[in-house]
């Protein structure tokens, strides 16, 4: 079942999302940028990254910054895969330790 | 894969240069596999969740499919209401998902090679996760030299893997719901942290460069501590962007004369 309510809102909710999806795509496409532009574009990336995980930097619980901490230092060396097991594990015991 | 860096220049070029469309999405799928560890039980905490609030199994899946934006999905379902309160929704909405703006203006340079109809159905599939993984490939092939730099078929790839598993698993949670737990316990939300630290060094150019970085880190980090909300996102991406717009290379905008975009 699919309540008529529900729908409007899903519905309108993915349109917003749609255009933030393909609003700087039709912003910039067809325009050639300069050095300078292309700098900050190149820098936006990571800029939006750790905003997305900065809460955890922030953590109030000490098991998560050490967990965090040692994430940063898998992530320098190691790959994903092995960083996301590094990350996972190490947050799941320290949590439950020091809980 | 980091290991193709280590590999010589030829022989890497050679490997990508043949490397068929079909290849290169299997590549991009194949990326994707760690990242689902922080997606998976997320999409069944949400499903979960969406249940909670009224909605039906059939309704969970058109919402993660037609949106599919994670953390949107989450801000919208903390504010779902029968009925639905629309503007609220939809302003929440715009704000958490604000960041894809930045990501696909960031992406668009290397798009020039191909058409419109193709880019705009191609964007809808676009998360963060997809959009990192495909700009490191993008990277890794502007250093080996292969064009185009971008691979639509390495991004589909990578793209698909996380659209299935997303619906799959929120409509798997709408229907399980409460015999779940938080995947907090299983330290399962790390998964993403992880994902983006991992990303971080892939676009790691030097620590002048990483500056705008730094301040994007720290304005989210002490909006989120003084504001309730996702404000923190877009508070510190813009306080990252104007750092970077004030310490880019003046002289190379100067050598370049006239300024365009």
């Amino acid at each position: 079942m699919i309540d008529s309510a529900n729908l409007l809102a899903i519905v309108l909710m993915a349109s917003v999302t749609y255009l933030t999806r393909i609003g700087g795509y039709i912003l910039l496409r067809n325009r050639s940028l300069s050095p300078r532009a292309m700098a900050v574009l190149e820098a936006a990336p990571g800029c939006v990254l750790l905003a997305v995980i900065a809460p955890v930097f922030v953590s109030d619980k000490p098991s998560d910054l050490i967990a965090l901490a040692l994430t940063v230092i898998a992530a320098t060396r190691l790959s994903l895969l092995p960083t996301v097991i590094v990350g996972v594990s190490s947050a799941a015991l320290l949590r439950y330790v020091m809980a | 894969m980091p290991t193709a860096k280590k590999r010589s220049r030829a022989g890497a070029r050679h490997l990508s240069d043949h490397a068929t469309p079909w290849a290169q999405c299997c590549a991009g799928a194949l990326a994707s596999v760690p990242v689902l560890f922080g997606i998976i039980p997320f999409g069944l905490v949400l499903g979960a969740q969406a249940a909670q609030k009224g909605l039906t199994p059939l309704e969970v899946p058109l919402l993660t499919g037609l949106n599919f934006a994670g953390g949107s999905e989450f801000a919208a379902l903390g504010l779902w209401a029968a009925p639905p309160p629309l503007l609220l929704i939809m302003a929440v909405t715009f704000l958490v998902n604000s960041r894809m703006l930045v990501m696909g203006a960031a992406m668009t340079p290397f798009l020039q090679h191909l058409p419109k109809r193709k880019v705009l159905p191609s964007l809808f599939l676009m998360t963060d996760a997809s959009w990192a993984l495909s700009m490191a490939d993008t990277r890794r092939r502007v250093q080996l030299g292969v064009e185009p730099a971008f691979s639509l078929a390495y991004y589909l790839g990578s793209s698909l893997v996380f659209y299935v598993a997303w619906i799959g698993c929120t409509a798997l949670g709408a229907i399980l719901g409460p015999l779940l737990g938080h995947p907090e316990t299983y330290g399962l939300d790390m998964a993403f942290p992880a994902v983006f630290l991992v990303m971080l060094k892939g676009m790691w150019r030097g620590a002048r460069r990483a500056v705008p970085w730094l301040v994007s880190l720290l304005a989210a980090a002490i909006t989120y501590k003084l504001t309730p909300g996702a404000w923190y996102v877009a508070t510190g991406a813009v306080a990252g962007i104007a750092t970077a717009i004030m310490s880019a290379p003046v002289a190379s905008a100067a050598k370049s004369g006239t300024p365009t975009g």
